[in-house]
């Protein structure tokens, strides 16, 4: 009956590999695709969050902090409810990280205010005595990159068909649309600030690294 | 007897005595059951050598091709039609077995799941926190209050609790004299206390200057006429008349638990809830605590 295939060293393969990878696929493939699925409730980031998250990758946040909490006591006594993989559905790529020499991120917009990081990233050492991390003092000044943002969610958008400008989605918009409500969203999280120079800035209309850095990272729950 | 069972023999005879040599050269004590099966093994292992070699190449010599050949071959190469060995047939049927087992009983109902396993270990160390502190007294509250403030509440109000000049609240007084003028000037409705919403402006000029002078003080001496706009709702002695509104002269377990429970915006900033990261005991423990922080 199967004496052809064992003539046919192609489809002897074939069936071999789907007979080894029979249990893989029927366990695995299931509980990824139900897993990958965006958690209820999960919306795509903003243009603001998305130019945090290009500063986050930029200035490598990533080699010290991770995003993912286990579930072990330990980490959610410390962090919060462990991290699922459908909350990561929007973040191309999710920034998970390996290393811990600062604490995870995941769910730092639970405990931390604007005005605890605008203390932070300008002088760590003045909230956290014995903190190793460097500070980012030029946060305050370099401008952060709107126009990328956009074109990251525009991308994501066409390509992937992240629900922006849907129903329960988040608003994307055309470019002019998009920078306004940026500008919006930047004017909320300087209302928490301190910084003379920050706020002068947003009010011109040009939005400093750190106040996209906070929205994203206050948006991080 | 021929000579290739003469030699198997021999062989098998090396090795055991090889084995033996070893076991008597290292002082390996053989009353311990371990040591005794492996012995035991290792001779096994040294005759079914010797044994399955000897049939096996009696075989090669002696063996001449009979059968049914199967109907293909291979470059000239046939396969005689044989019996499925017992052994095998018996390992088929029981992978079947198994594979049936695993596919209802042991995929579905036994599979190894890590939030199982998470919500174990959450249910034990409970269960174990219950029974340890559940009726604290009031030095292992502190104690835990004060590991408890280190890690969650130290990178806003310092680890000393004096709010890092300004940064966040200051636990070594009840209130700062601009604490107080800023609830006066706004209100608050924060906390969820019984008398509700405290409306902005209930003072206002001196008067508001004279109560947030008192109160930042410590509420210590006569009180000055215009705090009576207060005694309605914070009580005579500012202590929130048995819960019922914000205790302003000391810290109590109330207040604490309502801020961690609702968060709070003020003069300084915002604090986030942090009702869902702390247990009912751990709340006690730090207001236990932050009452210590002078």
């Amino acid at each position: 009956m199967f004496h052809w295939l064992e003539k046919n060293p192609f489809f002897f393969s074939v069936g071999v590999f789907i007979v080894i990878a029979f249990a893989g696929i029927i366990e695995i493939l299931p509980n990824f695709a139900e897993a990958s699925r965006p958690v209820k409730g999960l919306k795509p980031y903003t243009v603001l969050q998305l130019a945090g998250k290009e500063v986050y990758k930029k200035d490598n946040c990533l080699s010290c902090h991770s995003q993912m909490i286990r579930p072990f006591k330990s980490e959610t006594d410390r962090y919060g409810q462990y991290s699922l993989s459908g909350e990561y559905a929007y973040d191309r790529p999710f920034l998970w990280g390996s290393k811990r020499t600062g604490p995870d991120l995941h769910r730092v917009g639970n405990y931390r205010t604007t005005d605890w990081h605008e203390n932070h990233m300008w002088d760590p050492k003045s909230v956290v005595p014995d903190s190793i991390m460097p500070a980012y003092k030029h946060h305050f000044t370099n401008i952060a990159d709107i126009e990328t943002a956009y074109a990251e969610a525009v991308t994501v958008k066409t390509v992937f068909n992240t629900p922006y400008d849907v129903e329960g989605g988040t608003k994307l918009g055309t470019w002019e649309e998009a920078q306004k409500m940026a500008l919006e969203e930047a004017k909320l999280v300087t209302a928490d600030m301190k910084n003379k120079d920050v706020k002068d800035a947003v009010e011109s209309g040009n939005i400093p690294e750190i106040v996209a850095l906070i929205a994203y990272l206050n948006r991080l729950k | 007897m021929n000579g290739l069972m003469i030699k198997a023999l021999a062989f098998a005879a090396v090795l055991i005595i090889a084995t033996l040599a070893v076991v008597n050269s290292m002082n390996i004590d053989l009353s311990d059951s371990i040591n005794m099966i492996t012995m035991i093994g290792a001779i096994a292992i040294a005759v079914l050598t010797a044994g399955v070699s000897v049939k096996y190449i009696n075989q090669m010599k002696t063996d001449t091709a009979s059968g049914e050949l199967a109907e293909e071959n291979w470059d000239g190469i046939g396969e005689y039609k044989n019996e499925l060995p017992s052994g095998w047939a018996f390992s088929f049927l029981g992978t079947m077995i198994w594979g049936l087992w695993y596919w209802f009983i042991g995929y579905p109902l036994n599979a190894f799941s890590q939030i199982g396993q998470y919500n174990e270990e959450v249910l034990e160390y409970n269960a174990k926190f219950d029974s340890v502190y559940k009726n604290a007294d009031e030095a292992t509250l502190q104690a835990m209050g004060e590991s408890l403030f280190l890690v969650k509440c130290a990178p806003c109000h310092g680890e000393t609790g004096d709010g890092l000049s300004g940064k966040a609240h200051d636990f070594t007084t009840r209130m700062s004299k601009d604490q107080v003028l800023y609830v006066i000037a706004n209100g608050s409705d924060q906390l969820g206390y019984p008398m509700g919403a405290m409306p902005a402006g209930m003072a206002s000029g001196d008067d508001a200057e004279a109560i947030a002078t008192f109160i930042a003080g410590g509420m210590k001496g006569e009180a000055p006429v215009a705090f009576a706009a207060c005694t309605s709702c914070h009580g005579e002695d500012g202590k929130g008349m048995g819960g019922m509104a914000p205790n302003i002269a000391e810290y109590d377990d109330l207040i604490i638990s309502k801020i961690l429970e609702h968060g709070k915006k003020g003069k300084l900033g915002s604090m986030p809830a942090f009702k869902t990261m702390l247990t009912p005991v751990q709340i006690k423990s730090l207001s236990a605590y932050i009452k210590t922080l002078k």
